[in-house]
């Protein structure tokens, strides 16, 4: 059982009910992080230099290639779930953050 | 509904990044301080190059200080990549002219973060960076002290032996 925590265009994240762990839904493939693995999921994603996909030289196919929990799982984006992602990434700890706005 | 994220992790998300960003910051000024330790023992000023092998331990401290507090606190610290240290000075003043500058923008960054601990209610790291806003006004000073004996003594024939012989005595 788990509830959702975001969902976006292309993504959705849910929380665990019973465990104490995360799932992301990308591409058809459901994929269980620790939170830790969320962490590093949401660096790799920082990382993404989204610029670079509007350059035809420093990203000349708009692809971008993302490794996930040790490299366990590999993935190719294209430019728009790139920017899907980041805003996924965000959404999923701004939930957080205004719930514990509002339950103050 | 449980927040799941908040039980794994008591630092906001933003603040952490950027107290990575000052992990990096802290090993970048503990090299740069080496260097001019490098440069201090090369040219015969035994007591500044002490003085820069200790600023450069206390920097090293103060990063791991932050990398324990994120760890600590349930997010993920990351070990950080240092380059761009310089190891060309003219003299002795320039060094410590620099070394202040380094150490004012540490303080505008330091009180970046804070202020965004105010923003996005993160007391908690907030309270952990008042140690580091004291820290910063002492380094200030130290260095200030530093110069003021160029002011005072000038750098020419024994003057700048002078100097250095004074050294340890400016850190308060
Ligand atoms: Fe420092
Ligand atoms: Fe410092």
């Amino acid at each position: 059982m788990e509830t959702v925590l975001f969902k976006s265009r292309y993504y959705a994240a849910y929380q665990s009910k019973k465990g104490r762990c995360f799932f992301v839904d990308i591409q058809d493939r459901r994929i269980k992080m620790s939170f830790c693995q969320l962490l590093a999921f949401r660096q790799k994603i920082l990382a993404i230099d989204l610029d670079a996909h509007f350059d035809a030289e420093l990203n000349r196919h708009g692809i971008e290639i993302l490794t996930l929990c040790n490299r366990e799982h590999l993935f190719v984006l294209d430019t728009l779930e790139v920017v899907d992602l980041k805003m996924f990434i965000q959404g999923i700890f701004t939930m957080s953050e205004l719930h514990t706005l509002v339950t103050v | 509904m449980k927040d799941l994220v908040r039980q794994k992790l008591s630092i906001n998300v933003d603040v952490m990044d950027m107290l990575n960003e000052q992990i990096a910051k802290e090993a970048h000024s503990s090299s740069i301080y080496l260097a001019m330790a490098s440069w201090c023992d090369h040219n015969a000023l035994n007591n500044s190059a002490k003085f820069f092998y200790d600023q450069a331990e206390e920097e090293r401290e103060h990063m791991m200080k932050i990398f324990r507090f994120i760890n600590d606190n349930g997010g993920t610290s990351y070990s950080p990549e240092v380059s761009n240290i310089p190891h060309d000075y003219n003299s002795l003043e320039e060094i410590f002219e620099s070394a202040l500058g380094q150490e004012i923008n540490i303080t505008k960054s330091i009180h970046n973060i804070v202020l965004k601990c105010r923003k996005v209610n993160d007391l908690a790291t907030e309270n952990f960076l008042q140690w580091f806003v004291k820290e910063q006004m002492e380094e200030e000073q130290t260095m200030r002290k530093a110069l003021d004996l160029f002011e005072l003594m000038g750098t020419d024939g024994i003057a700048l032996k002078l100097i250095d012989e004074r050294i340890p005595t400016i850190k308060g």
